[in-house]
């Protein structure tokens, strides 16, 4: 053992010779129904959390695709379609009894 | 099983905490605390206070709770959660404040100034003094290396509780605290230039 090693473990089994902690070791007054009550409200918020979440995530994918289906049929909402409805009209051939 | 745990019946107040029975948690709580702090108190960071950080170690507790396997004592499971909570604040805390002579109180210089000069006859003074002397020196180091000499030189816990304790295992801690040794020595080498500069 190094003289080292040697004046350190003097000086750690003076310390051990010290006097046990005074202080006292019972929960402080309402500090369990505090931490319980703490931890039953994060384990309600945590539940909530992850439905938030998932629901977030479920709109963002639905913005999505909404905004995919819009880009993918842009051309045809913003074609004149007034003249096809013209050119075919079936409820009017059908009911044309002359 | 432990005297504690056996005189309070923690398997049915576990099945009760776990249907969210808010009296059960109270009182698991308050079966725990001395345990908890004991551990809060020997490796308290800087600028903590010991309830704080008593608390973070029981909201951690009811969060995993469902990763109790009972394998080993709830106890011991508790007491891994409160030294990694403890260690996981010390690492928060990077710096460290200077060690000066100069800071030592007159009984912790004396203590000093006897190990240091390697007197075979017992140290004068106040064991109290030395230890606080030993918490102002493992303070200087950093948060695993304080731990590992902490557990091993002052309590002298054995190889098997640390790493049961701290989750290294047995070849690591003893590496751990050959090194952190050395870096306290270097320390004390540092102080005596200081001191004679």
């Amino acid at each position: 053992m190094s003289r080292f090693d040697s004046s350190w473990q003097r000086l750690v089994a003076l310390a051990r010779q010290a006097p046990a902690d005074p202080r006292d070791e019972t929960a402080p007054l309402g500090f369990g129904t505090r931490v319980a009550a703490q931890a039953a409200s994060r384990t309600a918020t945590t539940g909530w959390t992850l439905f938030g979440r998932l629901a977030l995530r479920g709109l963002l994918v639905a913005a999505a695709f909404g905004v995919a289906a819009i880009a993918l049929n842009y051309s045809v909402l913003t074609s004149d379609q007034s003249v096809d409805y013209a050119a075919v009209d079936t409820v009017g051939d059908l009911l044309d009894f002359s | 099983m432990d005297p504690a745990e056996a005189a309070f019946d923690v398997a049915a107040c576990l099945e009760r905490v776990r249907l969210r029975d808010q009296t059960a948690a109270r009182q698991l709580v308050e079966h725990l605390y001395p345990l908890v702090i004991r551990i809060v108190r020997s490796h308290l960071p800087r600028r903590v206070a010991e309830e704080d950080l008593a608390q973070d170690i029981f909201l951690k507790m009811f969060t995993r709770l469902e990763q109790y396997q009972g394998n080993v004592p709830f106890a011991h499971w508790v007491s891994r959660i409160a030294v990694t909570t403890c260690i996981d604040q010390l690492r928060a805390q990077k710096r460290r404040p200077e060690f000066r002579w100069a800071d030592l109180s007159e009984t912790e210089a004396e203590v000093l100034d006897h190990v240091l000069a390697d007197e075979r006859e017992a140290i004068p003074g106040d064991a109290l003094a030395a230890r606080e002397l030993v918490q102002k020196l493992l303070g200087q180091l950093k948060p695993d290396d304080r731990l590992v000499l902490q557990l091993l030189d002052l309590e002298q816990k054995t190889l098997a509780e640390i790493s049961a304790l701290t989750g290294w295992n047995q070849t690591l801690v003893k590496v751990r605290a050959f090194r952190a040794r050395r870096k306290l020595q270097k320390l004390f080498q540092d102080l005596q230039s200081k001191e004679k500069s």
